[in-house]
């Protein structure tokens, strides 16, 4: 495992948005593939993942049904709903407008001042 | 927001599905966790230690799954109510005092409430019922305030007024329906062709009446009401076409309407077409309304009551041009008034259920100021345990929605309780005339009520959180902790609180007191009022007598075959016949014009109670001679042109003269000197309508023959109770006709009774409001003093020790309540004057600042307040000074 960061505060509700916006998962399934996509840079706290997942569901976000695991088990698959989807992108536009504004605060030299 | 509602929704009633489906996909992550690091070549126990590092408790995990769910407020909720129950068993005597206050209270309200709803709040049975209008003839000049409308109104304004889209007419009635040998008789209506497009809704089966079937030649067709369908026809859907006599005429019938079909407060079960002679649709008859036919009318969607009514002013001024008699007309103050349907037929009505609704919830104001009273004191218990919870971190949040868990709680079963009171409340109302109310047959205890109630119940509950949960949290918490854990004085302005409480509750309890005083004291003066005849040992009954049976002269033999037997019956002291008894509930009007009267400027002919009599009626009714003869047997069989009149009616036309041998001519224009009836004698004015009815409009009586009807009232004066008369009276008449039924057998006494109803019931309703609101003070009264007594229990044992007498303490309590009753009483006396001038419209010459009254309500206030102060101060004086100072 490489050098993780810290997730900041709010980005984990996004982070899932994403990773169910791809294909249906459930719920390690959300958790393996934020790894993956993140190239095991993001850690998730495994404890403030399923809470996170119930507050999306309740926000009716993501929709939540029954079926079969990968190895013929019973999961519980979570996908992305048309509010989810908004949402997602909103929260992608906003993030990429506050990312580049403090790279580019951060990227000031004395020269430009 | 909506969608959120549904899932926590289901969630919650499917709380177990929750739970399993939680626990299952959390076990199943750990699942494949282990397995994902035991297949990377971690060992199983290291893995499990592993999990159990990353994941935290299993618990805590869910635990913040319920709460991003939402599903944790339920639980929390379910843990208020169980800990809520709790101290409201823990405290029976607090609990069972606020429970009863709420039932009653709710009961009361949720009773009249039930009343105002089906007579003033609930639309009519029909699409759009707020576009139907009546309109009804007016000639106020001439004493008519209302005279209906006439035919030829019907037909002069039908298709010819814009603002309307139907127009109709009707007529009550009561018609003898069956085969000869089982006829009962029943509420009818005669109503025109259009009266059911009119209120927008018709027969379910068949068809309505057509133009062609308005004549007394082709009306020969009938309309069934859904009950008499299925009573009589057993619901038979091929009633269509069958016969059925209605006055011994057969008709066919046509139609039969929907269950819903109700029109206001009929309860007619056949409907017969309005059917009228060509010339009674002349223009001559246009003013020969005579309250016998209604007219309604439904608006076009976008014409307005004022529309309708200038359009109705602009006919009649255009039709009255051409009329000989417009100047009379002119005079009598003539004109058409359009009204809402609804409003004008419970008009009369509204005042005294307005008073009523008004009264009941002044008397859920009392009980409210009562519980929101106890639950203070109650809250003072209990500062020192919440000041604890407080400092220990329970948050304001958790202890505001405690409180609120714990008022609702307690409002909710007061209202369920409420709601089994309003049950039996609806039944008493009932039995006090409340079905005989206008609308009031529609008087229901149904789901909607019960809804409307447990919402309040509910609404109310948060309302009296809000002064508990402010009394708990504006303290401050050292000083609770520290002075109420030694049992010091409570809070000034708690205090303060809770006697204005009082106060405003004594004040209130005094208006509900002195209202139902100025009622009682209405009822008392329009009992006191003589009807003008001796109404004891009197039985009367009507007899209807079909146009198809019977002539005229059939009518009049009938009648003095039923003289005939009656006069020679043992028992009966004299017995005769009037085609309207005196309260019957209808007495009409008509014109008559006097010999030699002329009239003066602006006078119109006036209206007058117009019977004829046959027997021996005025002895049977006890009327009192004031001059020459009564009309007797021997005047009806000779048919002799004499009358009598009233001293009414005397009066008005030979102020200083005699009325006898006057000669006059029944109707509004002077007829053949041989036409004219002479008057033998002058009567004692008598009341027609009611006790309460203020202008002697006159009254004269003719001999039977010249006014025969098609329904005649038989009076007997009996020696024997006149109730135990009724029986003999209808074996009587079958013995003439055994088809001929004697109905509304009452006697005379019981009619002054019925008629009072309209004040009686409001006076009774009032009393009993006013009763619990003094209950309830005295509880509140007794509650609060009983408290301070308890907070002072220390301060008074001291001051015992130092030498206080148990008189100076006990008068020092009796002291404070009387400061309490001064103030509510000078509230209250003021509050009663302006209630006395809102009630002035439901009073009757009774003013709005009656001493009396007044003096009465503040002795009986003053009674319950000191009574309910007395044991509180009994026992604040015999506090023992060594157990008080021992306690500490």
């Amino acid at each position: 495992m490489g050098k993780t960061a810290e997730l900041l505060p709010g980005t984990l509700d996004m982070l899932i948005l994403k990773a169910v916006s791809l294909k249906p998962l459930h719920g390690y399934g959300v958790l393996l593939r934020i790894r993956q996509i993140s190239k095991d840079a993001l850690e998730i706290p495994q404890g403030s993942l399923y809470p996170a997942l119930y507050r999306l569901e309740h926000h009716d976000l993501i929709a939540a049904e029954w079926g079969q695991s990968e190895n013929n088990r019973r999961a519980k698959y979570y996908t992305l709903t048309a509010a989810g989807r908004r949402r997602l992108r909103d929260e992608t536009a906003g993030w990429n407008r506050l990312a580049s504004a403090i790279a580019a605060a951060l990227n000031t030299t004395p020269e430009e001042v | 927001m909506f969608k959120r509602f549904r899932s926590l929704f289901r969630v919650v009633t499917r709380r177990r599905d929750f739970e399993d489906g939680m626990s299952e996909e959390l076990r199943f992550h750990v699942e494949q966790w282990t397995e994902d690091l035991v297949r990377s070549g971690m060992s199983r126990e290291k893995a499990a230690r592993l999990i159990r590092m990353e994941f935290g408790s299993l618990d805590n995990v869910k635990l913040d799954c319920r709460e991003a769910f939402g599903v944790h407020l339920f639980d929390e909720l379910r843990r208020q109510l169980s800990y809520a129950a709790r101290l409201l068993r823990k405290a029976p005597g607090f609990t069972a005092t606020a429970l009863l206050t709420l039932a009653v209270c709710f009961g009361a309200n949720l009773t009249i409430f039930a009343v105002i709803d089906s007579v003033l709040l609930r639309p009519l049975p029909f699409p759009e019922s707020d576009r139907l209008m009546t309109i009804f003839n007016t000639y106020p000049k001439a004493g008519v305030e209302r005279d209906g409308s006439s035919v030829t109104n019907y037909y002069e304004r039908r298709g010819h007024i814009p603002a309307f889209a139907s127009l109709s007419v009707y007529g009550y009635g009561t018609e003898i329906v069956g085969e000869p040998g089982s006829t009962e008789r029943l509420q009818t209506m005669r109503v025109s062709p259009d009266f059911f497009s009119t209120l927008g809704l018709g027969p379910a089966i068949g068809r309505t009446f057509t133009d062609e079937e308005t004549t007394s030649e082709t009306n020969h067709v009938a309309i069934l009401s859904d009950t008499f369908w299925r009573q009589r026809y057993n619901a038979d859907p091929n009633v269509i076409g069958k016969q059925i006599r209605v006055n011994s005429v057969p008709r066919t019938v046509i139609g039969v309407l929907p269950p819903a079909f109700r029109f206001l407060s009929s309860d007619a079960r056949v409907f017969l077409p309005l059917a009228a002679r060509l010339e009674d649709r002349a223009p001559s008859r246009r003013h020969s309304g005579g309250n016998v036919i209604q007219m309604i009318a439904r608006l076009q969607p976008d014409a307005t009551l004022a529309q309708a009514q200038s359009e109705i002013d602009a006919q009649n001024e255009a039709l009255e041009v051409d009329d000989p008699q417009a100047k009379m007309i002119a005079d009598a103050g003539f004109r058409s008034l359009v009204v809402p349907l609804r409003a004008d037929h419970v008009a009369a009505v509204r005042p005294t259920l307005l008073l009523l609704e008004a009264g009941v919830l002044v008397l859920l104001l009392i009980g409210a100021v009562n519980l929101v009273n106890l639950l203070l004191i109650r809250a003072s218990g209990r500062v020192k345990e919440l000041a604890v919870r407080q400092a220990l971190g329970a948050g304001w949040r958790y202890l505001v929605s405690e409180v609120v868990v714990e008022t609702t709680l307690l409002t909710f079963a007061g209202g369920l309780l409420g709601l089994a009171i309003g049950a039996g409340g609806i039944q008493l109302l009932r039995g006090l005339g409340a079905d005989r109310l206008p609308l009031g047959s529609r008087i229901v205890f149904d789901a909607r009520l019960a809804l409307v109630a447990l919402v309040a119940a509910i609404i109310m509950g948060i309302v009296f959180a809000v002064p508990v949960a402010c009394f708990h949290l504006r303290r401050h918490l050292g000083n609770a902790l520290q002075s109420e854990s030694r049992g010091g004085t409570s809070g000034h302005g708690a205090q303060i609180l809770r006697h204005s409480f009082i106060v405003s509750q004594i004040a209130l309890a005094f208006i509900l007191l002195a209202g139902a005083g100025l009622l009682g004291l209405s009822l008392q003066r329009v009992m006191a009022i003589s009807p003008g005849f001796q109404s004891d040992h009197v039985l009367t009954g009507q007899i209807l007598l079909p146009w198809a049976d019977y002539s005229e002269a059939g009518r009049l033999k009938f009648v003095e075959s039923l003289m005939d037997k009656l006069d020679h019956l043992p028992g009966v002291l004299s017995a005769g016949v009037v085609n309207n008894v005196p309260f019957s509930g209808n007495s009409g009007k008509s014109a008559a014009t006097v010999a030699g009267h002329v009239r003066r400027p602006g006078e119109s002919a006036r209206g007058h109670y117009s019977y004829g009599v046959a027997g021996d009626y005025f002895r049977a009714m006890g009327f009192s001679l004031r001059a020459g003869r009564f009309l007797t047997a021997d005047d009806s069989r000779r048919s002799a042109r004499v009358c009598v009149v009233d001293e009414d009616f005397a009066r008005y036309y030979w102020p200083h003269a005699s009325a006898i041998g006057q000669g006059l001519w029944d109707g509004s224009e002077a007829g053949k000197d041989a036409e004219a009836f002479t008057i033998v004698g002058v009567v004692g004015g008598v009341k027609q309508a009611g006790l309460t009815e203020s202008e002697a409009q006159g009254a004269i009586y003719y001999p039977y023959a010249f006014r025969i009807g098609d329904s005649v009232f038989v009076a007997v004066r009996t020696s024997l109770p006149p109730e135990s008369f009724a029986l003999t009276l209808q074996k009587v008449v079958r013995q003439i006709d055994a088809d001929v039924p004697v109905s509304d057998l009452r006697s005379m006494d019981t009619r002054i009774a019925d008629s009072l109803v309209a004040h009686r019931s409001p006076a009774l309703l009032a009393g009993l409001f006013s009763g619990i609101a003094l209950l309830l003070t005295s509880i509140g009264t007794y509650g609060v003093l009983s408290y301070a007594v308890a907070q002072r229990r220390r301060e008074i044992g001291l001051r015992m020790a130092l030498g206080a007498q148990p008189g100076q303490i006990r008068s020092e309590f009796f002291y404070l309540s009387l400061r309490l009753l001064a103030g509510g009483v000078i509230l209250g006396v003021i509050g009663a004057w302006l209630t006395g001038q809102a009630m002035q419209a439901v009073l009757f010459h009774v003013p709005a600042f009656n001493p009396a009254i007044l003096a009465g309500a503040v002795f009986v206030m003053a009674l319950v307040s000191l009574i309910a102060c007395l044991l509180p101060s009994q026992r604040a004086a015999r506090i023992s000074p060594m157990e008080t100072l021992a306690e500490e």
